[in-house]
């Protein structure tokens, strides 16, 4: 007999409560923490063949710190993903702020403090622009967002000449990388403070179920009163803020600034964020459900790097990897559709 | 024969084999002067060698134009190369165009168009444009009367694409030599590094394999290496996180080679965030200004330059003799100079492309072209 799935947005009370109930909540707490499981296995089957180099605490706490640019900016997807709005301009963003930073503290001799603010303030004008263009204009986020995060690549390179710019203020340098908590470099907390407080933003408080209800259905949403525009107007400038926060560290974490590498984050963040929201909270995107994802996949590039294996593995790992986890999160939801937007 | 010759025979035989083994042996042992000769000789500024006759390049190329396509104007070196060759081409008086480009094939195809529809004489397809990737638009110009030129592309050691008239070449195979020499003599014969390359680039391979191999002649076994390909779209996100991993399986490693000198910002960071920055060094190769910064704070060890001036210069005498009907050469006419923490300073603080290198060659080249 062929079962006909049908797409549904909330599923049927059991006609069964005595053996539908647990079974629920059972695959609910499987797909919710399935990732988890996996990033467990993942680190002992590289513990169990490599242990005195992949359990390492050096390793251990390379990998949280080295990563935290890729958190910052799957954060700074994930608010506008859960409005459902797609910011193609956070990798751009990213770079600009870098090598903002990069020009005026290293070039020009600004203090770095200005230098990082400006990135910021910079960060919430161009979430502004993307903004004004998809709301005002009525285009939709992709485009918008496509052109003004090539449109912002054009000024990095006019601004930095094409050049790799370094001679960062050593002090930028040691509050990312260089100076630790339990041998784990402070990058790593100021990305894990922000997930607990977007996790407290989402969870907690009303914009955050604003947002989400935007999200989730704009017109239910404006009929029930939220101002929709205004939601996604301030979605899209803590996007642009975050982004350039995320330059910040970046900058901070490689001491220099140049104009294409930062855009290579693009595609890590959004598997990031698209991997996450399949784990902790199922079918949203949530903070912590992508700060495993970015490690899911982290562990696994390190563990094959460990062991030697070839470089095209690596992709494998990381294409495959995101498509078979999505895949088995489906399976666990019965192949319920999914709608991120 | 009596046993005494029998004697005498096996004696001899135990003796040549004693001999072999101690040669054997030897050879194991690394080789310091070697590995010193070679880093001190490109350690003094370069001094000028006419690489052919003098002869008129102004008279020659009254008229003439060329394109100069680099892999990408976003690419710092080939673009610095490229406004060198327009400012030379100034002086001479004749036209150098650069084709503006961001290492699109795509973008490639029209420059090569362009040069067709401007009837100009000659294309340098710069630093990286890969012949086989716009052959048909290379055939559609030759057969337009355009020469079509290769630069700072291929190893001397490896055999240009058939389809362009001419090739610059240029002996990375040395430099890799070079960095297995410095590194050996820096650790007195105790190396242990990793090499990171991009096996996409054409002169990848016989790099790498120089280091390789002269790694073998001169550190012997005391010395072991790992190689690490990090095609170019990945570098931000391949090598730091390899290097990082290397470190901790190894903490024996005490060099990290990248063999084109841009990849060390990812270097860095993973030594840093490894706690290694005492224990490893940085070698590398192309004379980035970003890179001689690191030297002079002390995150590179050492970086093998080439003056960007002079690259552009021996370019276009290259080209010149071929556009005139003057006998040839095809290997690029430029020194490679170490830089290190005792002669950064020289390039500028922050470091500028063509300083650091002397002013031989602009004398030098102005009286070969019979400018003076």
């Amino acid at each position: 007999m062929t079962e006909i799935s049908v797409p549904q947005t909330t599923k049927p009370a059991p006609l069964d409560g005595r053996r539908g109930a647990p079974r629920m909540s059972l695959a609910k707490l499987a797909e919710a923490y399935a990732l988890v499981v996996a990033l467990l296995v993942l680190v002992g089957v590289f513990g169990l063949l490599r242990p005195e180099a992949f359990l390492s605490w050096s390793n251990i706490s390379t990998m949280l710190g080295s990563q935290a640019v890729l958190v910052v900016l799957t954060m700074a997807l994930i608010i506008p993903l859960t409005g459902g709005d797609f910011d193609l301009s956070v990798a751009s963003m990213l770079t600009l702020s870098s090598m903002l930073i990069a020009v005026m503290n290293a070039q020009m001799g600004i203090n770095i403090f200005i230098a990082m603010g400006t990135a910021l303030v910079i960060g919430a004008v161009v979430g502004a622009i993307n903004s004004w263009f998809i709301l005002y204009f009525r285009i939709p986020s992709l485009i918008v967002t496509l052109g003004t995060g090539t449109f912002i690549n054009g000024i990095v390179l006019w601004i930095s000449g094409s050049m790799t710019i370094s001679g960062l203020d050593q002090g930028l340098i040691d509050y990312v990388v260089v100076r630790r908590i339990l041998g784990v470099p402070l990058a790593f907390y100021y990305a894990l403070a922000l997930c607990a407080a977007l996790w407290y933003f989402f969870d907690y408080t009303t914009p955050g179920r604003r947002l989400l209800f935007v999200g989730r259905g704009r017109e239910v949403a404006r009929l029930s009163g939220i101002r929709v525009d205004r939601v996604r107007f301030y979605s899209l400038i803590a996007s642009g803020v975050l982004a350039a926060a995320a330059g910040i560290l970046y900058a901070g974490t490689i001491g220099a600034a140049d104009p294409l590498s930062g855009l290579t984050f693009l595609l890590p963040g959004f598997a990031a964020a698209f991997l996450g929201a399949t784990s902790i909270s199922p079918g949203r995107f949530n903070p912590w459900g992508s700060l495993v994802a970015v490690y899911f996949l982290v562990a696994g590039i390190t563990g094959l790097t460990i062991l030697g294996i070839q470089t095209f593995v690596q992709n494998l790992f990381y294409g495959g990897g995101l498509v078979i986890a999505v895949a088995l999160s489906q399976l666990v939801r019965n192949r319920e559709a999914q709608d991120f937007t | 024969m009596t046993p005494h010759h029998h004697a005498w025979r096996i004696s001899g035989g135990l003796l040549l084999a004693a001999m072999l083994l101690c040669g054997r042996a030897n050879a194991a042992t690394p080789d310091l002067a070697a590995a010193k000769a070679d880093v001190d000789a490109h350690s003094v500024l370069p001094n000028f060698t006419a690489p052919g006759a003098s002869f008129d390049a102004r008279a020659c190329m009254k008229g003439k134009k060329i394109l100069t396509m680099p892999v990408s104007s976003a690419n710092p070196f080939t673009k610095n190369i490229a406004l060198a060759e327009i400012a030379t081409g100034k002086q001479l008086g004749f036209q150098v165009t650069e084709w503006e480009n961001q290492a699109r094939p795509t973008q490639w195809v029209q420059g090569m168009e362009f040069a067709i529809n401007n009837k100009y004489d000659a294309v340098d397809l710069l630093g990286g444009v890969n012949p086989q990737v716009i052959g048909p638009q290379i055939a559609a110009a030759r057969k337009a009367g355009i020469k079509v030129f290769t630069s700072h592309l291929y190893d001397t050691i490896q055999k240009p694409d058939a389809s362009v008239d001419y090739s610059l070449q240029i002996p990375y195979h040395k430099v890799g030599e070079l960095l297995a020499d410095w590194v050996t003599l820096k650790t007195g014969g105790h190396v242990n590094a990793i090499i990171i390359g991009s096996d996409e680039i054409i002169p990848t391979a016989p790099f790498v394999k120089a280091i390789k191999d002269r790694l073998a002649e001169v550190c012997g076994k005391g010395c072991k290496w790992t190689y690490v390909n990090a095609p170019v779209p990945e570098w931000s996100t391949k090598i730091q996180s390899s290097v990082q991993s290397a470190l901790i399986a190894d903490p024996t490693i005490n060099y990290v080679i990248p063999i084109y000198d841009s990849m060390s910002q990812f270097v860095i960071p993973a030594i840093t965030i490894t706690g290694r920055k005492d224990k490893v060094k940085i070698a590398t190769f192309n004379g980035t200004p970003f890179v001689i910064d690191a030297i002079q704070r002390g995150n590179v060890q050492m970086d093998v330059g080439e003056s960007l001036g002079w690259i552009a210069r021996s370019i276009l005498d290259g080209y010149m003799r071929d556009l005139c009907g003057l006998p040839t050469y095809s290997e690029l006419y430029v020194p490679f100079y170490i830089f290190d923490k005792s002669n950064a300073k020289n390039a500028g603080t922050p470091a500028d492309y063509d300083r650091g290198y002397g002013d031989k060659h602009v004398v030098g080249y102005q009286t070969l072209w019979q400018m003076k």
